[in-house]
């Protein structure tokens, strides 16, 4: 009896829960890509209906290549970064739902391989829709790589901050209704205004400058760099800027955590 | 003893059908922010995203500047999409949820089932449609050359989406089945016949295709009410309108008739 409670007491494996953050990470990426049909498809049908339409509305227009190319890398990035906050979001909002929160909450983890667990989940599933799209968008676009490192950096840099954001805002909110009001209101218009399908040049001079203070501006542009070369800004002001934001929702989100803020009773 | 058997009332059981009827206006209105500004919000920043992106490369089509061209489709693809949206999770949800018989207990006849949720997919439709028209009309000041053709399409088209979406929320068993309806025919046909781009740009295969769409129909002539030009005939637009929607009426009213996959 006695060695029982002392047993149960002590962590019995060493700085990290290996064992415990890998079963984290698998049961979220498997949930958040379970339905094929819906998961991948979704969000590729979504961008090549994107693509033809452009297309079509500039048939016969000599800007009608060029502007595809552009778009291509935005549409890839966005649907990667889409996937990721639905995951993050989704997740906890449901599991809070369905009072299952306890699962995550009871299981022998500290506050950082819980972080750890769900933002590497959803990058994880954020990378299997980009590339999912990447591939579609092949059939209509010159896809290239001017810049590998930029590609894997901002690719990994946008999809952890659209799940931080996702992770935020999944554990502060009650309803359904809050998750899909940050998605329609906040980040569709601020994703899709900051260069998905145009560049920023075309804003006036006061917009752009606005631009430069939306984090998600340097994940589309600092992406668009790693494929076409094309930027509007400085790549490695976008890398400081987005490693300056993830860190500081990524300590925030480490703080509910450890806090139990709006997950433990 | 009050007989309970019979129908205490005329031909249509008024009160039941306006209870039903505003049991499904009640339903949307009361998540406004969802129901009626994020399609309003989501219609501004197409117009936003297409203007910016190909507004200085295309300078006319069929004769109208770009933007004119466009506001009319965009509209009406909000209305399409929301009068789809509010009949089919009406019924969607009450099936999973199981209140589907609050539904099928009251003394209601199919026709008056049908009415009812059909009202409520128009009503969101038209209410949808009509603010984001106004919201776009406070950035670009189209005219209006043919207001009957504005109001018979926005009404039309309402009841088209508002019966399809019928049908897809009783044929549906869970969700995913109405996601992929949503994701893969509704909102596709919405994109591709004709809201951003003139038919007549089409390869001419296409066209004839897009000419057997009732989707394109819509959009053709819920324009041709707003900038008097038309890809199709006009009259043509109106008599596909009438005959698909009476179609339609005629099915979701037999699916109420039968209960087919709404009771046991």
């Amino acid at each position: 009896m006695g060695m029982t409670t002392g047993r149960l007491g002590i962590r019995r494996f060493g700085a990290v829960n290996g064992l415990g953050l890998a079963t984290l990470v698998k049961r979220e990426t498997s949930r958040g890509l379970s339905d094929y049909n819906y998961h991948l498809l979704g969000p590729v049908v979504t961008s090549l209906l994107y693509l033809v339409v452009f297309r079509l509305a500039l048939h016969g227009n000599d800007g009608g290549k060029s502007i595809i190319d552009f778009m291509t890398p935005g549409l890839i990035i966005y649907a990667a970064c889409e996937k990721a906050y639905e995951s993050a979001a989704g997740s906890f909002i449901f599991d809070k739902h369905e009072r299952i929160i306890a699962d995550m909450l009871m299981a022998p983890l500290t506050a950082l391989e819980r972080l750890l667990g769900y933002v590497g989940a959803d990058c994880l599933g954020g990378l299997v829709v980009g590339v999912a799209v990447a591939i579609a968008c092949f059939a209509f676009a010159g896809l290239g790589a001017a810049h590998p490192w930029a590609i894997a950096a901002f690719g990994l840099l946008g999809m952890a901050l659209y799940s931080l954001i996702g992770v935020l805002v999944g554990i502060w909110a009650e309803k359904w209704d809050h998750y899909s009001a940050m998605h329609t209101f906040v980040l569709v218009p601020f994703s899709y205004l900051s260069g998905v399908f145009f560049p920023i040049d075309v804003l006036s001079p006061p917009l752009q400058a606005l631009m430069h203070f939306n984090p998600l501006f340097h994940v589309i542009d600092g992406f668009r760099y790693g494929m076409t070369g094309q930027t509007s800004g400085d790549p490695l002001v976008h890398v400081a800027v987005l490693v300056g934001v993830n860190l500081v929702l990524g300590g925030w989100a480490y703080r509910w955590f450890r806090s139990g803020y709006k997950l433990k009773p | 003893m009050i007989p309970l058997a019979s129908r205490r009332y005329g031909a249509v059981n008024w009160i039941g059908l306006g209870t039903l009827y505003g049991k499904e206006v009640r339903r949307f209105w009361t998540v406004a922010t969802q129901t009626v500004l994020a399609p309003l919000v989501t219609g501004l920043l197409f117009l936003a995203i297409f203007v910016l992106a190909l507004g200085h490369r295309i300078d006319t089509v069929d004769g109208q500047s770009y933007v004119d061209f466009l506001v009319p489709g965009l509209i009406m693809m909000t209305i399409a999409q929301n009068a789809f949206a509010n009949t089919s999770s009406s019924l969607m949800i009450a099936k999973v949820q199981g209140n589907i018989v609050d539904l099928l207990m009251p003394p209601l006849n199919a026709v008056e089932l049908t009415i009812g949720v059909a009202g409520g997919g128009v009503t969101r439709g038209v209410v949808v449609g009509l603010t984001t028209g106004l919201a776009m009309f406070a950035f670009v000041h189209f005219g209006i050359a043919h207001p009957a053709f504005v109001v018979f399409h926005a009404v039309a088209a309402s009841l088209l989406m508002a019966l399809l979406g019928m049908l897809t929320g009783i044929w549906a068993e869970k969700f995913d089945h109405l996601a992929a309806i949503t994701n893969f025919i509704v909102t596709p046909l919405s994109f591709l016949s004709g809201t951003f781009y003139s038919t007549t740009r089409l390869p001419e295969l296409w066209q004839h295709i897009a000419h057997l769409n009732p989707f394109f129909y819509m959009i053709d002539g819920f324009r041709y009410g707003f900038i008097g030009h038309a890809d199709a005939p006009p009259e043509t637009g109106l008599l596909v309108m009438l005959g698909v929607d009476a179609v339609l009426l005629l099915v979701v009213h037999s699916w109420f008739r039968r209960g087919y996959r709404l009771k046991a």
